[in-house]
């Protein structure tokens, strides 16, 4: 098992988990 | 999170088979969208955008899959899929029975087993076993109504 696979643009998040019916997990967080 | 939890194995595989992860900066114009006060905050979604659970602040990886089973969970429930949501609930109190997801799984499980049946007898069953498993959970307290039931 890689690392994770994050999406960063929630658009395209949205559309892989409505094609997927899979939730999102999404991160709020500083970059640094 | 960057350095304990995500480059856990049980955290990089529960989000590659249930869910899917995406990082949004603090500064983006979604942190205003989903009212983002501090961080790191982690929001479960369903498949349209719409939320269904959150926490704030740092997570150890036998914390966080715990909690994301219980957002999915919550996703499912309220989408409908009641099926996912009991497998989801039934896994969490399964393997991670410690973990501080667990009372409130336990609760939610009686929650969703009352809107699938109507049979108020799930949730006088839920606050039974939160009292013998989590007898001071703030869980047990939300349930103690359920007594009468």
């Amino acid at each position: 098992m890689g690392a994770i696979a994050w999406e960063t643009d929630m658009k395209a998040a949205l559309a892989k988990a409505q094609a997927a019916k899979k939730p999102v997990f999404a991160d709020f967080f500083n970059p640094g | 999170m960057d350095a304990v939890t995500y480059p856990q194995q049980a955290v990089q595989e529960f989000l590659a088979d249930s869910m899917v992860p995406v990082r949004i900066p603090f500064d983006s114009p979604l942190s205003q969208e989903f009212r983002v006060t501090w961080l790191p905050m982690l929001i479960t979604l369903d498949w349209n955008g719409a939320e269904h659970y959150r926490t704030v602040g740092f997570m150890a990886p036998d914390e966080l899959v715990p909690s994301l089973m219980l957002g999915c969970a919550k996703a499912y429930c309220d989408c409908g899929l009641i099926d996912k949501a009991f497998a989801k609930l039934g896994k969490l109190l399964s393997t991670w029975p410690e973990s501080d997801a667990a009372p409130e799984a336990m609760f939610f499980r009686g929650v969703c087993s009352y809107k699938s049946t109507h049979d108020p007898a799930t949730l006088k069953e839920a606050f039974e076993q939160l009292t013998e498993q989590y007898p001071h959970s703030q869980w047990t307290k939300r349930a103690y109504p359920y007594r009468l039931l």
